[in-house]
C-alpha cells in the first residue's frame, strides 16, 4: 500500500493541457485529407482508391463538367488517395478536429471542365488531364511520334480506336494486303 | 495453385483417417496452402466426421461459414473450420453441400457444442435448416426482421435496403435452466454495464446467488459482410476489417490479407511480416493493459485503474507512431504493409517497450498484493476444463483453464513463423487465472517486440503483381488479444469479394460465460463478465429476477456497477 503512495506522489499530474494547448501528435499521423483545386487534374484516381467512397466523381454531360468532391464524415484517414495522386493535389494534413454545427459542411466540392472529342463531340476524360499529358509529352517534342501523340490527345478513346483501323486497313491496301 | 509436395503437406494423416473411419463419405480433397485443406464429404456423414476430428484426433472448431454456391455449383455451401491442434497441426475445413431444393442439414450441434452460434447464425442468414438443432431461437436478425428474408443470400436483397419493422414487441425467449428452483430474473441489457456496450444478460438468481444466466447479442450488428460483397473489391475489404473492432483492429486486417495472400499463393516480404507481428504485439500491449484496468475498475481498486490507463496511454503513442494512427488502423495490403519502420521509430520503440516493462511490472506487483483483488478473482467465474473442451473458447479465456491453445504458436503466420513462443497457461480456471494469463503475455509481447525489432530484415515491405483468379478461398487467422480472430473468404468476378466471414476473438468465448456465471454472485457478475474482455461491437442494464419471490426488478447500469465494486450495500434490499 505505502508502495502505491509512492507510486501516484513519484507521478504526479498525468493529464495534458490540451484543448487549451496543442495535442502533441506523432510524425506521420493521418489526419484531414486537404485537397488543392488547382493542382488537381480530375483524373478520379483517388475517387477509384478511396475505400469507403468519401471521394466521388460526379459528371454533368449537360454542362460538360465534373464534380470531385470529398465527405469528411465518411473519410476514414487511411491516405490511399494521397499515395495514388499523380500531382500531390490531395495531401493528408494531422487536423483531426472535423466537428461542424452543419452536416453540410463535411462536404467540399470542386467543379472541372471536360474535353469533348474534336471528332465525335463526346465528352472523355477531364480537360486538365489532357492539358497534363500535352505538357509531359511537349518536353520531347523534336519527335515525329511525340507531335502525333499530342496531335491525337484531343480525340477520345474510341475514335482514336476508329481512326487507327481506319489507318491500318488503308496502309494495308497500299501495301498488297494483309501477311 | 502454388506447388505442393506430399511432404510439406499437413492433414493428410486426418484425411487418411476419415476415409479409413468413414468409407465413401470423402468427395473431394484440396489444399489452398501446405498447412490448410478443405475436405468434401457426402452430407449425411457430417455430424459424425465433425465429431470425430474434433473430439478423437485433437481438432478445435474456429467458426462454421455459410456461403451461397448456386451461381457456379448448383448449392449452399457448409464449411467447418476445424483448428487441428493435436498431431499434425494445421485447418481442416470440413465442407458440406446442402441441396437448395430441401435446405436443409444434420445439425452437428448435439454433438460438438461449439457449432451452436455458426449454425443458427446459417439458419439466420441463408435459410439453411439444422435438423436436430435444440435452440429454434434467431441469434443475429432482429425480433422485427420479415420471416423468410435471408440477407446473405445472393438473390435476397440490396445491402442499402431496410426492411420495414413486422412487430414491435422483443419476443426473444431467454434460457432457464433453475433446476426447479425459485429465482429472481435480473436482466442486465442492452448496455452492458462494464464496458457500455450492448448486449441482454439475464441473470436467474436465488438470492444473491446466479442459479443460472442467459444473454442476447447483435443489438448492433453492423451488416459488414453484406456491405463487402455488395460494393467491395477484394483489395479494399482490408480496410473495413480493421473497423471490426476499436481495439484489435490490426489482427483482423492480417487476418483478412492472409486469406487472399493464401488463396491466391502471394508471397509477403520478410519485412513486412515482421512489422505485421511487432505491430500486432503493439495492439496486444494496449489491450491488456486496458482489461487489467479493468478488472481492477470492477474489484473496486480504482486507484490500479488510473494507474494501469495512466501507463497504456504510452502504448498507445506507440500505436500511434508506427502506423499513423491511434487504432492501428490502415496499415495492411494484400501483399504486404504500408508504412516501415524507420531507425529512429525503432530506438524510441526499444525506450517505451522498457520503460513499459518497469512500470506495469511495479503496478502488477501491487494489483497481486493487494488483499481486496485476491479476494474477489479468486475461485470466482470458474470455466470449468468439459465445458472449455466443448464450446472452443480462444484467448486468455481458454489459456486460464490449462488448455495452451494460441494461434501464434499452433498456426505461425507473419513474423512468428521463426519466434520460439510458448503459450502461458494458468490450471485455476478463475478470473484471477485468466487475469495472470494477459499479464504473463503482456511481458511476452515487450520480448517479442524487442525481438522482432533487432531482427527485423531489409528489403521490400510490399508484393505487387498478382493474377486474380475468381472462386479462389482460404482460411486467415491470427491472435488478437482476445484469442483467435478467424476470416474465411471467396473471391468473386471482377476481383470483388463474393463472400467474406470475420469471426472476432469473443464470438467464440460468448457461448461459455452462462457456465461461468452459475454458481456466482450478482456483486461477481460485471467482473466475470469483464474478464472474457468482451468485445460486442457492443451492451444493456440487468433485470434480476428473484425466483424465490417470482419478483422483477431492473437495476441501472451505476447501481450494479458501484455493487460490484462496494460489493456491500445490495440494491437489491431496495
Amino acid at each position: 500500500m505505502l508502495k502505491l503512495f509512492k507510486e501516484i506522489r513519484k507521478t504526479g499530474c498525468a493529464t495534458v493541457g490540451y484543448p487549451f494547448e496543442p495535442l502533441a501528435q506523432a510524425d506521420g499521423v493521418r489526419g484531414k485529407p486537404e485537397h488543392t483545386a488547382d493542382a488537381c487534374i480530375a483524373c478520379a484516381a483517388c475517387a477509384v482508391a478511396c475505400p469507403p467512397n468519401a471521394i466521388q466523381m460526379i459528371p454533368d454531360i449537360e454542362e460538360g463538367t465534373v464534380t470531385w468532391s470529398i465527405n469528411y464524415g465518411r473519410c476514414i484517414f487511411c491516405g490511399r488517395c494521397e499515395e495514388v495522386c499523380p500531382t500531390r493535389a490531395i495531401v493528408l494534413t494531422k487536423a483531426f478536429e472535423l466537428a461542424v454545427m452543419s452536416k453540410a459542411d463535411l462536404e467540399t466540392k470542386s467543379v472541372y471542365r471536360l474535353q469533348a472529342c474534336s471528332v465525335c463531340g463526346e465528352y472523355f476524360a477531364s480537360r486538365k488531364q489532357i492539358e497534363l499529358a500535352a505538357r509531359i509529352l511537349g518536353q520531347d517534342s523534336d519527335q515525329t511520334e511525340v507531335l502525333q501523340a499530342i496531335d491525337g490527345l484531343g480525340i477520345c478513346p474510341t475514335c482514336k480506336r476508329t481512326r487507327d483501323g481506319v489507318a491500318a486497313s488503308n496502309h494495308a491496301k497500299l501495301t498488297g494486303g494483309v501477311r | 495453385m502454388m506447388s505442393k509436395t506430399t511432404e510439406t503437406r499437413k492433414g493428410t494423416s486426418h484425411i487418411e483417417a476419415i476415409r479409413r473411419n468413414f468409407p465413401g463419405a470423402v468427395k473431394r480433397v484440396e489444399w489452398q496452402v501446405d498447412e490448410q485443406v478443405t475436405v468434401t464429404i457426402a452430407l449425411d456423414t457430417l455430424p459424425d466426421i465433425v465429431e470425430y476430428l474434433y473430439y478423437e484426433r485433437g481438432g478445435w472448431l474456429s467458426v462454421m461459414v455459410g456461403n451461397d454456391e448456386r451461381g457456379f455449383n448448383d448449392c449452399y455451401a457448409l464449411y467447418y473450420i476445424l483448428s487441428m491442434e493435436g498431431e499434425d497441426t494445421c485447418f481442416c475445413v470440413v465442407r458440406a453441400e446442402v441441396s437448395p431444393d430441401t435446405c436443409e442439414f444434420p445439425s452437428v450441434t448435439p454433438r460438438v457444442p461449439a457449432c451452436a452460434w455458426s449454425e443458427r447464425e446459417v439458419r439466420d442468414m441463408f435459410g439453411l435448416k439444422p435438423v436436430g438443432l435444440p435452440d429454434r431461437r434467431r441469434l443475429v436478425l432482429p425480433d422485427d426482421w420479415p420471416e423468410g428474408l435471408y440477407p446473405l443470400r445472393k438473390d435476397s436483397m440490396d445491402y442499402r435496403y431496410r426492411p420495414e419493422p413486422v412487430r414491435d414487441v422483443e419476443n426473444y425467449e431467454f434460457l432457464r435452466d433453475t433446476q426447479g428452483k425459485h429465482t429472481t430474473t435480473i436482466p442486465m441489457g442492452p448496455m452492458h454495464i462494464t464496458s457500455d456496450e450492448p448486449g441482454h444478460f439475464r441473470l436467474y438468481v436465488e438470492g444473491e446467488d446466479i442459479v443460472d444466466a442467459d444473454y442476447r447479442m447483435f443489438y448492433v450488428h453492423r451488416g459488414m459482410e453484406k456491405c463487402a460483397e455488395s460494393r467491395m473489391d477484394y483489395d479494399a475489404v482490408p480496410f473495413l476489417a480493421d473497423r471490426i473492432c476499436g481495439i484489435c483492429g490490426c489482427a483482423h486486417s492480417v487476418a483478412y490479407a492472409e486469406v487472399i495472400e493464401s488463396a491466391l499463393g502471394i508471397v509477403v516480404p520478410a519485412r513486412a511480416q515482421c512489422i505485421r507481428a511487432i505491430v500486432l504485439e503493439v495492439e496486444r500491449l494496449h489491450s491488456h493493459l486496458l482489461n487489467l484496468g479493468l478488472v481492477c475498475h470492477y474489484s473496486g481498486f480504482d486507484t490500479g485503474f488510473m494507474n494501469f490507463f495512466r501507463v497504456r496511454e504510452k502504448s498507445m503513442d506507440l500505436a500511434e507512431m508506427l502506423t499513423g494512427a491511434r487504432k492501428t488502423y490502415g496499415l495492411n495490403l494484400i501483399g504486404g504493409v504500408r508504412r516501415d519502420i524507420l531507425a529512429e521509430q525503432k530506438l524510441t520503440t526499444l525506450r517505451v517497450i522498457e520503460e513499459l516493462r518497469h512500470e506495469v511490472g511495479d503496478l502488477v506487483e501491487m494489483l497481486l498484493s493487494t488483499p481486496n483483488f485476491l479476494a474477489r478473482t479468486e475461485g470466482v467465474g470458474i470455466l470449468d476444463k468439459k465445458i472449455a473442451r466443448d464450446y472452443s473458447p480462444v484467448g486468455p479465456t481458454v489459456r486460464g483453464s490449462g488448455f495452451a491453445r494460441d494461434t501464434r504458436i499452433d498456426h505461425p503466420y507473419d513474423g512468428y513463423k521463426n519466434l520460439d513462443l510458448t503459450a502461458r497457461t494458468q490450471e485455476t480456471c478463475d478470473v484471477k487465472g485468466r487475469t495472470l494469463v494477459r499479464v504473463a503475455e503482456f511481458m511476452d509481447s515487450l520480448d517479442i517486440i524487442q525481438t522482432l525489432l533487432e531482427n527485423v530484415p531489409t528489403g521490400p515491405i510490399l508484393t505487387e503483381g498478382w493474377t486474380v483468379e475468381p472462386r479462389r478461398y482460404a482460411v486467415g487467422a491470427t491472435e488478437a488479444p482476445r484469442g483467435e480472430d478467424v476470416h474465411w473468404s471467396m473471391i468473386g468476378d471482377n476481383q470483388k469479394c463474393y463472400r467474406w466471414r470475420a469471426k472476432a476473438a469473443t464470438y467464440s468465448n460468448w457461448p461459455v460465460l452462462r457456465y461461468m456465471l452459475r454458481g456466482n454472485t450478482i456483486s461477481d457478475a460485471a467482473l466475470i463478465i469483464g474478464s472474457i474482455d468482451p468485445c460486442y461491437s457492443c451492451t444493456d442494464r440487468v433485470t434480476v429476477v428473484d425466483v424465490k419471490k417470482g419478483t422483477q426488478q431492473v437495476i441501472t447500469k451505476d447501481e450494479l456497477e458501484a455493487y460490484g465494486r462496494r460489493h456491500s450495500h445490495s440494491p437489491l434490499k431496495g
